[in-house]
């Protein structure tokens, strides 16, 4: 930590010394003032179980770009262990979530090398590998050299992220944390009403309509309505494909058949039939904090958002939550989400800089610092979007987990090994702009723009468009 | 107590006066005056509804935001440093640019008004990529100097605009009186000219400040860890987990401070600079 200080401080100091002499008094300024989370230790004897040099890159500087989150923070506050470990410089530079993307697609693209690696969102590889700007990670993987593979151990890594990692059965991504959809429902209501979590996504929307009581300021249930591709984009699939639907006839990109008009369809009656005005408006943090005021009976969202509503300091209803898979669609399948930020190595870099990057994420997805950041990390934040089967059957992990409600363990673990669905969203390089397209579809139909059936075929009519180049 | 139907007739337009402008100032600063109800809630006090007139008020937030683990003060500094470099530059030159702009029979004069104002037709969004481009060639990405050259480019144009059309009002004659008086170009213009446009420098020293301060895209874009601009950081409560609504609001009320301080400072200044224009009705010559 005292390295990387005075190194910032240097660093600006040289900026100083090249930009204007006038600003110099005030350029020093920030570096009096250095923000950053606080340090802490985490033992590092076991990496030497991995039987390599961590050391090969030793005086490398990276960059990792990452976004403002509790996960990430939680890996800032460890990263101090792994410059004493290699003797590389590596810090990460929060960058907003919605910018973040745009950021690594510049980064890549004009081939800077600004950004070492970056939390990435599983649908970008496509793009990436595309233009080669990322590395394939299959030769790291197999160097005995930079890597210690059964200490590291990839395939204890959840399949169905490496899946989403991966372009052509080889991985170019490392996940690091992620999540899965699940089913999260107010126990008391629903005993009251004599209900169970449903088994269907027809039981879901019958359940949403008996504890329905606007008047009394409870809605039946939520999901995401805001639009965009990592938005409604990402809810809506699991219901497509729940319903049967298949994102490709052939070559051919299809989003308007008849299981997506019924999945559609479904969305929109019940977020309009069931869900609290504005809910078009919605992304996870609103529906979170929603349930957390206790005027939601149910929402289907990520995992993770029960660190908001198990929050005895946000939330009114700890103690009343329950938590149940995916309800099964008409094809009789359930499918939940597969999100993971991982970690790819941005092609644009130097040998020893890629050699060094490596080393990092080898790192930060190690049972280790995996360990350290989440149950073992000293602060009230401890992340539960481990990336290892193993933790995730390990009790030092699910033991504080677990009080976060009823059945919330078997049910993200059983959505991890058994709904997970590599089809889950249609891969391909052009995802931004098809993501988008099907966001606005959804949107429009909800909203009452257009009939779900005009909304679907327009989104063909350009989906065509932009496959077509 | 009878008045005259004259006077009785000015109290009821005055009191119309006032409820209208009352009115149409409680909507404008509705959001402010809730902003900072928020910043003194607890996190869970913020969502309840209804929301609860009575609370107890909390400076956690605001302690939270000055010197918790998110602080913002150096991302303060920061906007600080970019915004009052970009001003000082921007009227440095913007002055003179906008004085020949103004007085100057030059060749060319037309093209060159019309080239300052082509560079604000671009959308910004259109010009990260290339920026992006050169700041990294020149090893300016991520830094002080690289932020404030790319501000200038969306500030200077703007600056030279703006102040032209107050250099216009001011009479020739007086200009004239100065060269009677063996002044030259310089002199006139820092002795004469600048006196008579103060209001106008204030008024383009505050957007112009305004405009650096609140700037998003390239702050994201083209900085980084070194210079991270108040805008960026307080994104930082905004993460993918959750809005911390209360703390949010604490930050963004304390980044609000120094455009308030300096529009109360400047009060005289802007509404001078407002109406000169507007009631001499200059135009381009």
């Amino acid at each position: 930590m005292t390295d990387r200080k005075t190194n910032g401080m240097l660093l600006q100091r040289r900026t100083l010394l090249k930009g204007a002499a006038s600003g110099a008094v005030l350029l020093a300024a920030p570096a009096i003032l250095t923000r950053r989370a606080a340090a802490q230790g985490m033992d590092t004897s076991s990496f030497e179980n991995a039987g390599i040099d961590w050391r090969q890159a030793e005086g490398a500087s990276i960059t990792i770009g990452v976004i403002p989150a509790g996960y990430f923070q939680n890996l800032e506050a460890v990263l101090p262990a792994f410059s004493e470990l290699t003797g590389v410089n590596a810090r990460l530079e929060m960058t907003p979530p919605g910018q973040i993307r745009q950021k690594a697609v510049l980064d890549l693209s004009s081939k800077t090398g600004t950004w070492a690696s970056h939390a990435a969102d599983p649908m970008y590889y496509d793009l990436y590998v595309a233009n080669g700007w990322v590395d394939a990670l299959d030769g790291y993987l197999g160097d005995a050299k930079l890597t210690g593979q059964e200490w590291f151990d990839y395939e204890d890594i959840l399949e169905g992220w490496r899946g989403a990692t991966s372009v052509d059965g080889k991985p170019y991504g490392i996940p690091y944390d992620g999540e899965a959809t699940i089913q999260v429902y107010r126990k008391d209501v629903y005993d009251e009403a004599g209900l169970k979590p449903a088994e269907t996504l027809k039981e879901y929307a019958a359940n949403a309509a008996k504890v329905h009581s606007p008047d009394s300021r409870l809605w039946g249930a939520a999901l995401r309505g805001f639009k965009g591709a990592g938005q409604n984009m990402y809810i809506y699939p699991s219901i497509f494909r729940a319903f049967g639907g298949e994102w490709f006839d052939g070559d051919r990109m299809v989003v308007n058949s008849e299981e997506a008009i019924a999945a559609l369809d479904w969305y929109v009656k019940l977020l309009n039939g069931y869900a609290p005005p504005g809910v078009e408006n919605w992304n996870w943090p609103d529906i979170a904090d929603a349930f957390g005021q206790g005027t939601l009976g149910s929402y289907i969202d990520a995992h993770s958002s029960a660190a908001v509503i198990a929050n005895p300091e946000k939330s009114k209803v700890v103690g009343k939550i329950g938590f149940a898979r995916w309800p099964k669609g008409p094809s009789g399948k359930r499918v939940t989400s597969i999100w993971n930020w991982s970690f790819p190595i941005n092609a644009a870099l130097s040998e020893k800089d890629k050699a060094a990057t490596w080393l990092f994420i080898q790192w930060a997805a190690s049972k280790e610092t995996q360990a350290a950041t989440s149950y073992a990390f000293d602060g009230a934040y401890k992340r539960s979007g481990v990336n290892r089967t193993s933790l995730w059957q390990d009790e030092k992990f699910t033991g504080e987990l677990s009080r976060v409600g009823d059945n919330f363990i078997e049910a993200t673990q059983q959505s991890f090994t058994e709904d997970t669905d590599v089809d889950w969203r249609p891969r391909l390089p052009q995802w931004p702009a098809v993501g988008e397209t099907m966001a606005t579809a959804i949107q429009a139909s909800l909203v009452g723009q257009a009939s779900v059936k005009a909304a679907l075929d327009e989104a063909q009519a350009r989906i065509d468009g932009i496959l077509k180049g | 107590m009878a008045r005259n139907p004259h006077q009785a007739a000015r109290l009821r337009r005055g009191i119309v006066l006032y409820a209208v402008v009352g009115l149409l100032l409680f909507v404008w600063a509705f959001p402010i005056f809730w902003a900072v109800v928020v910043s003194l809630k607890s996190e869970t006090e913020v969502l309840a509804y209804p929301p609860n007139i009575i609370f107890e008020p909390t400076v956690r937030n605001y302690r939270d935001a000055l010197v918790g683990g998110f602080s913002i003060l150096p991302s303060f500094a920061t906007s600080f440093i970019i915004s009052g470099l970009t001003t000082v530059l921007t009227i440095m030159l913007a002055v003179p640019c906008a004085y020949a702009f103004a007085r100057l029979r030059l060749r060319g004069k037309k093209a060159l008004g019309f080239y300052t104002l082509v560079t604000q037709m671009v959308p910004p969004v259109g010009l990260v990529i290339p920026y992006f481009l050169i700041l990294n060639r020149v090893g300016w990405l991520d830094t002080y100097q690289g932020m404030v050259v790319v501000y200038l480019t969306f500030s200077l144009p703007f600056a030279i605009w703006l102040m032209v059309s107050y250099m216009e009002d001011i009479p020739c004659e007086m200009e004239e009186a100065a060269f009677l008086d063996k002044a030259n170009r310089f002199q006139a213009l820092w002795h004469v000219v600048l006196p008579q446009v103060r209001g106008g420098i204030a008024v383009t020293v505050i957007f112009v400040f305004l405009n650096a301060w609140n700037e998003f895209l390239f702050a994201v874009q083209l900085g980084g860890n070194d210079v991270r601009p108040v805008t960026v950081a307080m994104y930082n409560f905004v993460s993918v987990e959750q809005t911390l609504w209360a703390k949010l609001s604490a930050a963004a009320l304390i980044a609000m401070l120094p455009m308030i301080i300096i529009g109360f400072a400047a009060q005289r200044q802007i509404v001078k600079g407002l109406t000169v224009g507007a009631v001499k009705g200059g135009g381009r010559r």
